[in-house]
């Protein structure tokens, strides 16, 4: 208190800083004597504009937060992915035994996957498969392999990576059987673009 | 009101009920003009918000996807009922018939629910797909897959 009394007292008796500091009467008394506001509805207006300020930033999160989660579009390329190497692999085998088409007898025949009924016709860009066949012996080389579609997506993908501006695909293996009893592994791997669809 | 005002008594009473104090009254005023003026922005923002979640184009999308997945999902002689209970409310609104809602062409899915928008997503199965609302009180669209094309 006694330090505050002193303050005063100088600040008012050191006309200098007083007339630095102010430039009408009224404003040097405001000034000298009270530096903190008395009027209370002044305090009022300020903290209703600080309210304001407050809503408005809440308001811009809010708004914020809402367009970037329905202006992105839903991502289903996982799921695509998913059913397309389902369609190939009830093509490639289907209960448990290897299309004839494909391997018969230990033999690799000709097969065209037009007959999975598939059709990537308006963005054939947008689709590639790989379906690898490995011997249960040796499962380091493959016993019949076929691409299709975009063969570039392959080599954009990594499993290992996400990233959304990249291609997304799915890989699954199962076993199957020949018609002469003979074991395989089937691989298939899917992956769509669609980026522009979906991120 | 002439009676107020020959009666003394309730002249008085009618003085009193209002304040005399102007201060406060300028002071409820103003919270007065506070509170409606944050209801209106909340107000605006609840509508922002609403709209961007059941818009056009969120729903177009969301059931364009949505059946491209079920019929690369599906096979044939398959017949799948999809509820679009929001999807024919907002068709109500923008007077657009039911049945121009869902197109199938060249494996493409195209989802309409104003007159000015639409949404495409393709799908990969080779199948022959009809598409068309059902009958007037449900709310569900029937995709039948006919065959392999």
């Amino acid at each position: 208190m006694a330090t505050n009394k002193m303050f005063k007292n100088n600040f008012i008796q050191n006309k200098k800083t007083r007339d630095f500091a102010c430039s009408t009467k009224q404003k040097k008394e405001k000034f000298s004597l009270h530096p903190t506001p008395r009027n209370r509805s002044g305090a009022e207006e300020i903290m209703s504009m600080y309210w304001l300020a407050i809503l408005f930033i809440a308001a811009g999160g809010i708004v914020g937060m809402v367009l970037i989660f329905y202006g992105n579009p839903y991502d289903v390329r996982d799921i695509e992915a998913s059913l397309l190497v389902d369609k190939i692999a009830d093509c490639v085998s289907y209960g448990g035994k290897i299309n004839d088409l494909i391997i018969s007898d230990g033999k690799t025949g000709e097969f065209s996957f037009s007959n999975c009924h598939l059709n990537f016709s308006p963005e054939e860009d947008e689709y590639f498969y790989k379906v690898s066949i490995y011997q249960l012996e040796d499962l380091e080389n493959y016993f019949f392999e076929t691409r299709g579609g975009n063969l570039n997506l392959e080599a954009s993908y990594s499993i290992n990576e996400y990233s959304e501006n990249l291609p997304v695909g799915t890989e699954k293996s199962f076993y199957s059987l020949d018609n002469a009893g003979n074991q395989y592994i089937i691989k298939i791997l899917g992956i769509i673009r669609k980026t522009k669809q979906n991120v | 009101m002439r009676w107020i005002i020959k009666n003394k008594k309730a002249h008085v009473q009618l003085l009193s009920a209002f304040p005399k104090n102007r201060k406060g009254a300028e002071l409820l005023q103003k919270y007065v003009i506070f509170i409606v003026l944050n209801l209106i922005f909340m107000s605006v923002l609840l509508f922002f918000i609403s709209s961007k979640i059941n818009g056009v184009s969120v729903l177009e999308e969301s059931y364009s996807k949505n059946i491209a997945l079920l019929i690369d999902a599906s096979t044939p002689i398959m017949e799948m009922k999809l509820n679009m209970g929001d999807a024919f409310d907002l068709v109500e609104k923008n007077k657009i018939s039911r049945d121009e809602i869902v197109k199938i062409e060249n494996n493409s899915v195209i989802v309409k629910l104003s007159a000015t928008s639409g949404y495409t997503y393709n799908f990969f199965n080779d199948v022959d797909v009809t598409a068309y609302a059902d009958i007037y009180p449900s709310k569900n669209y029937l995709i039948k897959i006919n065959g392999y094309k």
